[in-house]
């Protein structure tokens, strides 16, 4: 192995690449424009409706104005459900994912706390704060649960600061098995770093072995001392690079605009370099068998836009449809987005452990299929 | 002539034969009547071989893309493979570089065989594969340094780039440069490891007349440096203006081999000498007492054929002397277009 012709031809790989704004453009700044684009539409008002099922057992005029306030969000529909009934049957029956349920004594608590702020004789025990409201959520539809989880807490913080200037008097109790708040954004981009490696490798992959074929690169290179390991490993090296640049990007983004808090650890790193591996296996398989550029470009897009649609890089697999769920059990985009999701956001070991453990058993079986596919020689 | 014995392989008994470098005879057993064909290997000179190639055959299914051919490359001589396209030039050039591998026969490359050597052979060649296309985004020397650096042994790339007469484009890409100027890159890439045996498939393909003389120059010019050169093409100029040898192939198989003069002398019809516009109808009476083979074309013009430059004097004499006047003459031989169309009946441009 000669790691100078390696390092020679990998330094050439990013210098092309770097004269290229189309491929920059693909790699880099198409997932930016895209996690800006999906972030601004779940971040804002739009016009996608959420159903909130509240259970007012207070009913006082205070309980009836958060209500209020709720409900005139664009975005949030109030049901409203009648005290004595049981929450979690309405949810299921309904198929609600999020209920909230305002508890008895709501109002007294909030006056008595409010009088004690301007009258020192009134006593008041600290200890009941925050009053907590109860929300039931459906820990299957992230999504939608993430998004209300958020919207809530801004009602909340904005009641928050009306009544005391701030501080937490009215909190959130959440019956669910999530302890923490996620976004729409944080369920997203990993999503989005799993599809960009994907495309970059998968396509990557594809024009070295069909462009450089056709131009007769690949047959030069045959007969000149480089062998095909040290080409293979540079160009695996290459992608690898692509990948942590276009990964850092997307982290950059979402910390910067959407200020997602990330786990970094070495699970997220080594998701990184299987997925890598993993589609650049793929894609070396496709430019196995299709020789032509334009073909393999069309190849290239039958493999990734499906998975790109049914793995759960832009919604979760719950929201879909029994079969495709099925189908994208299958696809290794699904588990490379569920690993990356629970390493650095959830940052749920087990889930990391299990979904990883795929990825890595599909990396290493792509691209063992993939080296022993490309050829240099012709028949 | 060579003496050839041979065992019948029906009733084994010993049988001899005779025929020249190349032939192919037919033999009939004395003893059981069983016919049969004896090969006599061309004799082929090993001294100073660059490649030798014995006995070469590649078939793809049904399809017998090079047919049992022989060949020596001489060192620091350019050998052209002539050919239509289709008749496996690339195909063999291929073989020899090891890109195919060949059905059955045998290559080597400075007495090494290739199929056990040629890692050690990578490094003592040079290869401009057809229809080329190297980096866009590089520039030209960017280029050459690129491909040197995958080399143990590299030549000065400057020198490369003056040779070659790139010294005003080294600073550009190599998609900003017309297609003359991308196939001189092209066989610069095949230097830059100052190879000893330079393969140049087809290099002027698709190329205007005047970027065509332009690469023809520098492969000249590889020549004056020593360097063994195995050309493909399929333009007959190419390999006139360019061959110390040729080998022109023909559906798989060597027709005809040799310098272009062996090839002319025997192949080629006898040169052609025309008298235009002669002042005299009896002309070519004349010449014919003179014991000429002469006759009048169609357009008027006096054609007569000679086998011998000598006789071109001979005839502009008897011309003077019978007081015969003409505007001018002219002589023409056989070129490699009409040889190839005599021994194939096909035309060398549009045959497949």
């Amino acid at each position: 192995m000669n790691f100078r012709f390696i390092l020679h031809d990998l330094h050439a790989n990013i210098k092309t690449w770097l004269r290229s704004p189309g491929t920059v453009f693909w790699t880099v700044l198409f997932p930016v424009l895209l996690i800006l684009i999906f972030g601004a539409i779940f971040s804002g008002g739009n016009e996608a409706e959420f159903d909130i099922v509240v259970q007012d057992l207070d009913k006082t005029t205070i309980s009836e104005e958060f209500v209020a306030n709720l409900n005139n969000i664009s975005c949030v529909s109030v049901v409203e459900l009648e005290s004595g009934k049981n929450v979690t049957e309405f949810m299921h029956d309904e198929d609600k994912p999020v209920a909230l349920v305002i508890p008895k004594g709501f109002n007294d608590t909030m006056v008595e706390y409010i009088e004690s702020q301007y009258d020192p004789t009134i006593e008041f025990d600290d200890t009941n704060l925050p009053f907590n409201l109860t929300l039931y959520v459906d820990p299957s539809d992230q999504t939608t649960t993430s998004i209300l989880r958020s919207i809530i807490a801004s009602v909340i913080y904005q009641l928050n600061m009306n009544i005391v200037g701030g501080e937490s008097v009215i909190g959130i109790n959440e019956e669910s098995s999530v302890g923490e708040d996620f976004d729409y954004i944080d369920f997203f981009l990993p999503g989005m770093i799993g599809f960009t490696i994907m495309t970059s490798c998968i396509y990557g992959s594809i024009e070295r072995n069909t462009k450089y074929r056709k131009d007769g690169i690949l047959r030069k290179l045959l007969t000149m001392p480089i062998t095909r390991a040290e080409w293979i490993l540079s160009k695996m090296l290459f992608m690898l690079f692509l990948s942590f640049v276009s990964t850092l990007v997307i982290l950059l983004v979402g910390i910067l605009v959407w200020g997602i808090s990330i786990k970094i650890n070495i699970f997220f790193f080594l998701l990184v370099i299987a997925t890598s591996f993993l589609f650049s296996g793929i894609g070396m398989i496709i430019g196995r068998f299709v020789k032509e550029q334009e073909t393999a470009d069309m190849a290239g897009g039958a493999i990734t836009f499906p998975m790109m649609f049914l793995a759960g890089t832009f919604f979760p697999l719950e929201s879909m449809p029994d079969f495709m769920q099925s189908i994208a059990r299958v696809l290794p985009l699904y588990y490379v987005n569920e690993a990356m999701r629970n390493a650095m956001i959830y940052a749920d070991i087990d889930k990391t452990l299990f979904f990883s453990a795929f990825v890595f058993v599909f990396a290493t079986v792509f691209f063992m299929v993939g080296i022993l596919l490309t050829k240099w020689k012709e028949d | 002539m060579i003496q050839k014995t041979v065992q019948c392989p029906n009733c084994r008994k010993i049988l001899s034969c005779s025929g020249s470098p190349g032939d192919v005879v037919k033999i009939v057993c004395t003893g059981c009547g069983t016919e049969g064909k004896v090969t006599f290997e061309k004799l082929v000179s090993t001294q100073n071989a660059a490649i030798e190639a014995t006995n070469l055959t590649k078939v793809y299914g049904d399809l017998v893309a090079v047919d049992d051919i022989s060949f020596t490359v001489q060192m620091g001589k350019v050998f052209a493979f002539l050919g239509p396209n289709g008749a496996g030039k690339t195909t063999t050039v291929e073989m020899i570089e090891s890109v195919r591998q060949p059905t059955s026969g045998n290559i080597k490359i400075f007495s090494k065989d290739i199929k056990t050597s040629f890692n050690e052979v990578k490094e003592k060649i040079g290869v401009l594969p057809q229809e080329f296309h190297s980096f866009e985004k590089l520039t030209v020397k960017e280029t050459l340094v690129y491909f040197s650096k995958l080399y143990k042994k590299t030549a000065d790339i400057n020198s490369i780039i003056d040779a070659m007469d790139l010294k005003d484009e080294e600073k550009k890409y190599y998609k900003d440069l017309s297609g003359g100027l991308k196939q001189r890159v092209g066989v610069a890439i095949s230097l830059v490891n100052d190879p000893d045996i330079v393969f140049l498939d087809e290099p002027t393909t698709g190329l205007d007349p005047k970027a065509r003389r332009e690469v023809w120059e520098v492969i000249a010019g590889l020549r004056n440096r020593g360097k063994t050169v195995f050309l493909t093409t399929h333009y007959m100029e190419e390999a006139e203006y360019l061959a110390d040898h040729i080998a022109i192939i023909h559906k798989g198989k060597i027709i005809a081999e040799g310098t272009l003069d062996e090839l002319i002398n025997k192949h080629g019809e006898e040169s052609i000498l025309r008298i235009k516009n002669c002042s005299s109808k009896n002309a070519v009476d004349v010449l014919k007492e003179n014991g000429f083979d002469a006759r009048t074309e169609g357009n008027g013009d006096v054609a007569i054929k000679i086998e011998l430059k000598e006789r071109v004097l001979n005839i502009l004499s008897i011309l003077k002397h019978e007081c015969i006047d003409y505007e001018n003459i002219d002589i023409r031989r056989s070129n490699l277009e009409e040889i190839f169309l005599k021994i194939t009946g096909a035309r060398l441009s549009g045959a497949k």
